[in-house]
C-alpha cells in the first residue's frame, strides 16, 4: 500500500491507496508544528491498518518554500568567481557579494588561476561580517570545480564548524545566476530542512511504519528522504506537481489535459501532454530570481472561490488577495464563491447570504442578482482562459535548437479540461466549453493532490560530459571529474553515463525502479583545428522514465 | 519596462556542410555554453524565441534557385532565414526593440541566383528578411550593414540595382581574403548609384581603426540616407583570433559598434574561431543590444600591449575612409543615363564561383534603365551542377516599387524567353505583385505561386 501527503498551506491531504483503489483519505487543518499535522494525517489514515502493509510513503512539503518565503534562515556570505562575461551588477545589489578572481572557461580549463593573496581577504571579509554559513559558487565550476574545491577548503580550514556550499554540488547545470541561488538557498534551508527529515523519521518510528519515506519534487519525481537533505531546494514548489500528478493518474493513460486547480485566491494550470506533464524550460523561479530546480510548468492566475469582488463605477473587479471567507460562509465581502452559490452551481454556503452579496454589487447598476453572479463568474472564467492561451503561446515559443525539433513542432490542443480544488466544479465545465474540451471532474478530485504525491515515481537523471581530446569526462550530478580510461566511442559514452546512472541508484536504494533507462539526449561535436579531427566532445543526458506507480480507478467521470 | 531584446538562438546543432568544415554543429556550441552559464536568457531585458521556417515563396521572392527551391535549400536554410522574419515580424509589431537571429548557417555569399552553396551560404538570411519587410510592412528605405571580415557579396549583388537599400559592407581587402570583392567602386548601378558602400580595410584594423570608420563614415552615411530599418549583418569574423581573417577586433569593439549602429535586427553571419571569438563576441553584441553592460567581457587571450594598430594600416583606413566620403558627396552629381553609358540597359557579365561546390557559373545581367523605376533585372545565368547536368536559366526580376511599363515588359520578356530553345527554365519574380513564376521547358510545365 501506498501513502501520499500533501502539506498545503491551510489543509494536510493524505492518502491511502492499494493497486489501483483509494483505500482512505484524510484531510487535516495544517498546523504550525508540520509535525502535527502529518501525524494526525497518518492516524486518520492507519485506522485498523497495520503499519506493515505500507511499502511507501510520499509528503509533498511547502517547508522549505515558506522559509524562502517568509525569509526565516540564516544569513549566508556568497563567495563568486565571475571570470570574463556579464558584470552581474544586479547580483551584488541583492546579495552580499565578494569577488575572487580565477576563471574556468566552457570546456573546464583553467582562464586564469585563483589568487592566493585573496584567500585571506576572503576569510577577513566572512568574519567582519559575522557570517558562518558560505556559498561558493565559479562560473563553469561544473565543468571544473577546482577553484570552488580549493576556496571552501581555505575557509573549511580555518573554520571547521562553518557550513560551506559549493556550486558544483547544489546545481549541475550551466547558469552561473541559478547556481547562485540554488547554492545560497541549499547553504540557508539545509539545517532546519534537517530536523523536519529527523521529526519525520521518529513519526514513521513511532507508528511502527519501516516503508521508504520519499519527498516529491517540483518536476514531479521523488527523491528518498535522505538523499533530499543533500538537495533540499528540490522541494520547493512541489505542491503543484502533486495534483498535476494526481491528475495524470485520475485520467486515462496518454491523454493531452489541462489541469486546473482552483483554490481561495490562485488557480493554478498545468498541462499533461499526451500523458506526460509539461516541464518549465527555466526553471522554479523564487522572487524575481530563477533556480536551477526543475519544475513543471505551472501558471498562477490570483483569482480563485474567495478573491474579492468591488464594483468600481460600473465594472466588477476581482481583487488578488483574500478578505476572509466568501459572504455566503459568513465573509465580509463577496466573492466568486458566491456567484456560484446564486447561480445554483455549488451548494456551499447561505443562499440568502449569496443572493445579499450579488445584491450589494448590483443595486447600484439596477442590475438583478443572476445577471451580477453570472458576470462574476465571466470574468473569472476570462482571466483564467487569457491565461491558458497566453500558457500555449509560450509553449510554443519553447526554444529549439536542431533542425528536427523544429520541423517536428505542432500546434497541441489539450483533449480535457480536468478541475481539481474546491473551485472546480463551479468553473471548470464553462472553461472547457470556452477551450471546446470536454470538461473532466475525477473522483477524489478534493485529494487529487495526495493521489499525485503517493504515485509520483523516483527520478534519477545523469549528466555526462566527455571530451576525448583533453581525455576527461565529468559527471554533473555527482560533481565527478575524472580521466578517461582510454578511446570513447558515442556507444560507450552512452553505456558510461547509463553506468553511473545506475551507481546513482544504488546509492539510493533505489536499484529496484531503474528497469528501463532513457537517452534524453546525445550529442556528439567534432573538436576540429586545422580541418583536422582532434577529438570528441559527448553531452550525454539519461534518465529513468518518468511517470507514475498507478492509475486509480477508471480514470475519471465523463460530465454530461 | 522597456521593450526587450529578442533572441532566436538556433545553433543547429544536427547540421553541418561536411564533419571537418568550419560551418559545422561545433560552430555555436561554446557560444551555447557561454550564453547558459552567464544566464543571459533569464535577464527581463532578454526574450528567447523558437524559430520558424521561411517558406519556399519567401525564398522565391528574393531566390531564383536552380533548378528549383527544394533542390538548393535544406530545412536548416530555411529556419535560420525565418528566424530572421520571425525577428522582424515582433519588430514591427513594437514587441521588441531590437533583435539577434544567432543563426546557422550563414547567407550573406548568396547571390540572387542560386546554383549551389558559396561561401558556406545557400540562401541570404538578411535579403529574406528584407524583401519579407517590404513586402508584409510595405518597409520603404532599409540599410544592411556588413560587419563580416569577407565582402557581403551576395547581398551586394541582390540590392546592387535597388536604390532603396543601402548595403555598407567594411571588409578586409579583396586582395587579401575571400571572395576577392568589394572594392570602393562597386557603388551600385546605374540606377542605385552609392547605394552600395565598400569600405576594403588592409589587414591588422585594430577597434580604433574600426570606430574611426565607423564615426567618420558609416554612421554620417546612414544619418544621410535615414532608414526605416537597419539590418546588421553580423560577421564575428574580423576578431584578432579568427582562422580566416587577419583582423584585429575584439568582443569589446563589436560591442561598441552594435552600440553605435542600433540595428533593429542583427542577423549573424561567419565567425569561425568558434573558441575564443565567437562565444565572447556574440556575448558583448547580445548584451550591447539589450542596453546592459558588456565592459566584462574580455577574452581570455586579449592582451592590450599587442593591440597597436601600425601607422600604415591606420593610414590606408584614412586614405578609403576619404575616398567614400568624396563619393557620397558627390552622389547626387551622376545621372543614371550618363552611368549606364547612354544606353537603355546596363549590362554586365559576371563570371561567379562557387568555392564549396566548384561550380563555375556565367551570368549576364541586363538591367533596364528607366524614368518611372530602378527598372527591372533579366539574367541569363549558365552552369555545370555537381551532378553532371548542365542548366541555362533566364530570371526576370521586378522590382519592388516598378512602374507599369516596366512590369508590362518585364512579363512581355517571360513570355518571349519561354519560346527561346537555349533556356531550360524560365523564371519571373514579380515583387510589385508578390507572384512567382517557373517555366520548365521539358515537359513544357508552369507553375505559380503568390505570397
Amino acid at each position: 500500500m501506498l501513502i501520499g501527503i500533501d502539506v498545503g498551506g491551510t489543509c494536510t491531504d493524505a492518502v491511502l491507496l492499494d493497486g489501483g483503489a483509494v483505500c482512505a483519505t484524510a484531510k487535516v487543518e495544517t498546523q504550525d508544528d508540520l509535525l502535527i499535522s502529518l501525524g494526525d494525517a497518518l492516524d486518520n489514515l492507519l485506522k485498523g491498518i497495520p503499519s506493515h502493509k505500507i511499502e511507501r510513503v510520499v509528503f509533498s512539503t511547502t517547508l522549505v518554500t515558506n522559509l524562502i518565503a517568509e525569509k526565516k534562515y540564516d544569513p549566508v556570505g556568497v563567495v563568486i568567481m565571475p571570470g570574463p562575461g556579464r558584470t552581474f551588477s544586479d547580483l551584488r545589489d541583492q546579495d552580499d557579494v565578494f569577488c575572487l578572481n580565477g576563471a574556468i572557461d566552457y570546456r573546464g580549463r583553467e582562464i586564469i588561476p585563483l589568487q592566493p593573496s585573496q584567500m585571506e581577504e576572503v576569510l577577513a571579509w566572512l568574519e567582519a561580517k559575522g557570517y558562518n554559513k558560505v556559498a561558493v559558487i565559479g562560473k563553469f565550476s561544473t565543468r571544473n570545480n577546482s577553484h570552488e574545491v580549493k576556496v571552501a577548503d581555505f575557509i573549511n580550514k580555518h573554520h571547521p564548524d562553518w557550513q560551506v556550499e559549493m556550486g558544483h554540488r547544489a546545481g549541475g547545470k550551466l547558469n552561473f545566476p541559478r547556481r547562485i541561488a540554488n547554492t545560497v538557498l541549499t547553504c540557508a534551508t539545509r539545517q532546519k530542512y534537517r530536523y523536519f527529515t529527523k521529526a519525520v523519521r521518529d513519526a514513521m518510528a513511532r507508528r511502527n511504519i519501516t516503508a521508504t519515506v520519499f519527498i516529491l519534487k517540483a518536476d514531479g519525481g521523488t527523491l528518498p528522504l535522505s538523499a533530499s537533505e543533500e538537495v533540499p531546494v528540490e522541494t520547493i514548489f512541489s505542491g503543484p506537481a502533486a495534483s498535476t500528478l494526481g491528475v495524470q493518474a485520475l485520467t486515462p493513460p496518454g491523454e493531452t489535459s489541462l489541469v486546473v486547480d482552483i483554490g481561495g485566491t490562485t488557480t493554478d494550470l498545468a498541462l499533461v501532454l499526451s500523458g506526460n506533464p509539461l516541464l518549465a524550460s527555466k526553471g522554479a523561479k523564487i522572487g524575481e530570481r530563477y533556480t536551477q530546480v526543475r519544475a513543471l510548468a505551472v501558471h498562477s492566475v490570483p483569482v480563485g472561490g474567495d478573491s474579492v469582488v468591488e464594483r468600481v463605477g460600473k465594472e466588477f473587479i476581482i481583487y488578488s488577495e483574500r478578505m476572509g471567507p466568501a459572504y455566503c460562509l459568513g465573509g465580509p465581502m463577496p466573492t466568486p464563491t458566491d456567484a456560484l452559490r446564486v447561480m445554483g452551481i455549488s451548494q456551499i454556503g447561505d443562499e440568502d447570504r449569496a443572493h445579499e452579496a450579488m445584491t450589494i454589487l448590483g443595486a447600484p447598476l439596477g442590475m438583478g442578482v443572476r445577471e451580477v453572479a453570472q458576470a462574476i463568474v465571466n470574468l473569472v472564467i476570462d482571466m483564467v482562459v487569457v491565461e491558458i492561451e497566453r500558457m500555449y503561446m509560450e509553449w510554443e515559443q519553447e526554444p529549439a535548437y536542431r533542425v528536427w525539433e523544429v520541423i517536428q513542432k505542432c500546434k497541441v490542443r489539450p483533449q480535457n479540461v480536468v478541475g481539481v480544488g474546491g473551485g472546480a466544479a463551479g468553473f471548470v465545465p464553462q472553461i472547457a466549453a470556452r477551450l471546446g474540451c470536454t470538461p473532466i471532474l475525477p473522483p477524489h478530485a478534493p485529494v487529487a493532490n495526495a493521489i499525485g504525491a503517493a504515485v509520483a515515481r523516483p527520478t534519477l537523471q545523469v549528466n555526462l560530459m566527455a571530451d576525448t581530446e583533453r581525455q576527461i569526462y565529468i559527471v554533473e550530478e555527482e560533481g565527478y571529474q575524472g580521466q578517461l580510461a582510454g578511446k570513447l566511442d558515442e556507444l560507450s559514452a552512452v553505456e558510461l553515463t547509463k553506468s553511473w546512472l545506475l551507481k546513482r541508484a544504488e546509492k539510493m536504494n533505489l536499484r529496484s525502479y531503474v528497469d528501463e533507462i532513457e537517452i534524453i539526449n546525445q550529442d556528439v561535436f567534432n573538436v576540429v583545428r586545422d580541418w583536422q579531427t582532434t577529438g570528441r566532445l559527448f553531452h550525454i543526458s539519461v534518465q529513468t522514465p518518468r511517470g507514475i506507480l498507478a492509475h486509480i480507478g477508471t480514470g475519471g467521470r465523463f460530465l454530461p | 519596462m522597456s521593450k526587450k531584446t529578442g533572441v532566436i538562438f538556433f545553433p543547429a546543432f544536427d547540421w553541418a556542410i561536411s564533419p571537418t568544415h568550419p560551418e559545422r554543429e561545433e560552430r555555436l556550441l561554446y557560444t551555447r555554453d557561454q550564453m547558459f552559464e552567464e544566464g543571459i536568457l533569464d535577464l527581463p531585458e532578454i526574450q528567447q524565441y523558437a524559430p520558424r521556417m521561411a517558406s519556399k515563396h519567401d525564398i522565391a521572392r528574393v531566390h531564383f534557385c536552380v533548378p528549383n527551391v527544394e533542390e538548393q535549400v535544406l530545412d536548416a536554410h530555411r529556419i535560420a532565414a525565418g528566424a530572421a522574419i520571425d525577428l522582424g515580424d515582433r519588430v514591427m509589431a513594437g514587441e521588441i526593440a531590437n533583435g539577434f537571429a544567432l543563426v546557422r548557417p550563414p547567407g550573406h555569399h548568396a547571390m540572387r541566383v542560386v546554383h549551389g552553396n558559396r561561401g558556406f551560404c545557400n540562401i541570404n538570411n538578411e535579403a529574406v528578411l528584407v524583401e519579407y519587410l517590404r513586402k508584409t510592412y510595405g518597409v520603404k528605405k532599409i540599410a544592411i550593414v556588413d560587419t563580416d571580415v569577407h565582402h557581403g557579396d551576395g547581398t551586394q549583388d541582390i540590392f546592387y540595382h535597388d536604390p532603396d537599400v543601402l548595403f555598407i559592407s567594411f571588409h578586409q581587402d579583396g586582395r587579401t581574403i575571400y571572395p576577392g570583392t568589394g572594392f570602393t567602386y562597386e557603388l551600385g548601378g546605374p540606377g542605385a548609384y552609392a547605394s552600395t558602400i565598400n569600405i576594403p580595410l588592409p589587414p591588422g584594423v585594430t577597434d580604433s581603426g574600426l570606430h574611426y570608420v565607423m564615426d567618420h563614415l558609416i554612421l554620417p552615411i546612414l544619418k544621410d540616407f535615414q532608414p526605416d530599418f537597419v539590418v546588421n549583418s553580423a560577421g564575428q569574423d574580423n576578431h584578432f583570433t579568427d582562422p580566416l581573417g587577419r583582423m584585429k577586433i575584439t568582443a569589446q569593439g563589436y560591442a561598441r559598434l552594435t552600440e553605435k549602429l542600433k540595428p533593429n535586427l542583427a542577423v549573424l553571419e561567419g565567425g569561425y574561431a568558434i573558441e575564443t571569438a565567437l562565444p565572447y563576441v556574440n556575448l558583448a553584441i547580445l548584451l550591447a543590444l539589450a542596453g546592459k553592460d558588456y565592459t566584462s567581457v574580455v577574452e581570455p587571450e586579449y592582451n592590450p600591449a599587442k593591440f597597436k594598430e601600425s601607422p600604415k594600416v591606420t593610414s590606408e583606413i584614412g586614405r578609403v575612409v576619404e575616398e567614400l566620403q568624396e563619393i557620397w558627396a558627390k552622389r547626387h552629381q551622376f545621372d543614371k543615363y550618363t552611368l549606364a553609358k547612354g544606353t537603355g540597359f546596363y549590362q554586365r557579365t559576371k563570371p561567379i564561383f562557387y568555392d564549396t561546390h566548384y561550380i563555375e557559373e556565367k551570368q549576364i545581367e541586363k538591367v533596364r534603365v528607366c524614368d518611372q523605376c530602378s527598372g527591372f533585372i533579366s539574367l541569363d545565368s549558365q552552369a555545370y551542377h555537381p551532378n553532371g547536368k548542365h542548366y541555362r536559366i533566364c530570371a526576370i526580376s521586378i522590382p519592388f516599387q516598378s512602374c507599369k511599363s516596366c512590369q508590362a515588359e518585364a512579363w512581355e520578356s517571360y513570355e518571349q524567353a519561354k519560346g527561346d530553345p537555349h533556356f531550360d527554365y524560365i523564371y519571373l519574380q514579380d515583387k510589385s505583385t508578390d507572384t512567382f513564376m517557373i517555366y520548365q521547358r521539358l515537359g513544357n510545365r508552369e507553375i505559380r505561386s503568390d505570397g
